[in-house]
């Protein structure tokens, strides 16, 4: 491997000034389960590594009034053990659980799953489904924005070089909010997903209220499925309709064709991983 | 811009104190500086967990950590499980279960399996699979490690 510089800043600020400082040559280490591979293979421009994964802006997982704050830099393992999680987020649990491997799940983070970026992450359809927003800082301050606007292609985030993912907010509404996710790939165990879909939904008055639907690995991006979920709206939870939406869901989609599968194996998945996790949130959503 | 990094580390229970270029990954670390070679690499792209090692008690890939990230961490590796008499209640399983061969993978699963009973001894087999998916055997399979593994649980001797 090249000489790298490692850095460990005291704080969120000192590490912006450095990322600002150097630039492209710099880049943010998280736990590095991707960040060291890459190293490895294909250095490009990267010289000093500034270490944030030990930052306290970063971390912790905590409900304020506002909802639940998850720290960029908690690990999967953090938010699997998580008591608050696992009651009220148990879909974002579910999901770290399909993250590679225990080893992977100890050092990752979910912050570093989201600025990866890659259209697989398993993070990311759960916490789309529940409105999740995340605080961006840089050289001008905090901003903060919608999950998806976070995404903008594969492995590019809407990031500048010299800002850092602070943190991934689920307003309190949400909190609780009956949803169901689902990953599918070659083998149960450290395999990427050939699709990832979750769903959320109320019942309300026997109508459907507020349904998500999210997708990843189907698209550049992961994305929501808006159409099917205007579709459902105040419907009623029929088989019909959940097939419909699904239906929708192959139809907004674009996988592609690789080694892994072919696109129209995936358009099967999609269909009827998407009913799957609408049926799963009815019936959550029925029992309570 | 410096390119080293001086640490302090605790590695199976010794205090080692260095000054480390930052590219060097703990894996290379310890095999290399500390020529503690028990711990094997193999893919050295995380997929194969040949190398890992628990830090502050959590299994990690070393090949995938800086030395430089873990001033302050207490690492275990191979060859911190067995005391100066006896071997590790897993080491002495694996022999009992036949759960090696040619024992490349061996160190990893030790310290992987180490993990998981240093959190429960309430293991069924399907939770140990699962808590063994990041580690590759090539030879043996994973049966013979999966019983010694549950071996281990029920007679609670970790913990």
């Amino acid at each position: 491997m090249r000489t790298l510089d490692y850095i460990a800043p005291e704080s969120a600020a000192d590490a912006i000034a450095l990322l600002a400082e150097h630039g492209e040559s710099a880049r943010p280490l998280a736990g590095g389960t991707d960040l060291i591979v890459d190293l490895k293979h294909s250095p490009g421009n990267i010289h000093i590594l500034v270490d944030v994964s030990g930052l306290e802006e970063f971390r912790g997982i905590e409900e304020t009034d506002e909802g639940l704050r998850i720290g960029s830099m908690a690990t999967y393992a953090e938010i699997m053990e998580n008591p608050i999680c696992l009651e009220k987020t148990p879909e974002v649990v579910a999901a770290s659980h399909t993250v590679g491997a225990v080893q992977t799940r100890n050092l990752g983070t979910i912050g570093g799953n989201l600025v990866t970026c890659v259209p697989s992450a398993d993070s990311a359809p759960a916490l789309m489904v529940l409105d999740a927003e995340v605080t961006v800082a840089g050289t001008n301050g905090n901003r903060r924005m919608p999950i998806e606007e976070f995404f903008v292609g594969p492995r590019k985030t809407i990031l500048q070089p010299h800002e850092l993912l602070v943190d991934i907010w689920i307003p309190k509404k949400n909190l609780g909010k009956p949803s169901s996710f689902y990953k599918f790939g070659l083998r149960k165990g450290q395999a990427l997903a050939l699709v990832n879909v979750a769903a959320a939904l109320e019942l309300k008055s026997g109508k459907i209220v507020e349904p998500r639907i999210a997708l990843g690995a189907v698209a550049p991006t992961p994305i929501r499925i808006l159409k099917a979920e205007t579709f459902l709206s105040g419907k009623k939870p029929t088989k019909k309709n959940i097939q419909e939406a699904a239906r929708i869901a192959v139809t907004e989609s674009k996988p592609i064709d690789d080694f892994r599968a072919s696109a129209s194996y995936r358009c099967q998945l999609i269909q009827t991983l998407t009913q799957r996790v609408l049926t799963r949130s009815l019936e959550i959503a029925t029992a309570s | 811009m410096t390119y080293t990094s001086s640490i302090g580390i605790r590695v199976n229970g010794e205090v080692v104190e260095r000054e480390v270029e930052d590219r060097l990954t703990l894996a290379d670390f310890l095999r290399n500086e500390l020529r503690l070679t028990g711990t094997h690499l193999g893919c050295e792209q995380g997929s194969c967990g040949a190398c890992t090692v628990l830090v502050d008690g959590s299994a990690i890939r070393s090949c995938l950590t800086f030395a430089s990230q873990l001033n302050g961490a207490e690492v275990t590796t191979v060859e911190g499980l067995a005391s100066e008499e006896d071997l590790h209640p897993l080491q002495s399983a694996f022999l009992r279960n036949d759960a090696l061969q040619c024992g490349f993978c061996t160190p990893g699963f030790l310290l992987t399996a180490a993990e998981i009973l240093s959190e429960t001894n309430d293991l069924d087999e399907g939770t140990i699979r699962e808590a063994i998916s990041g580690n590759i055997c090539r030879c043996t399979g994973y049966q013979g490690i999966i019983d010694a593994i549950v071996e281990v649980a029920r007679s609670g001797s970790e913990r």
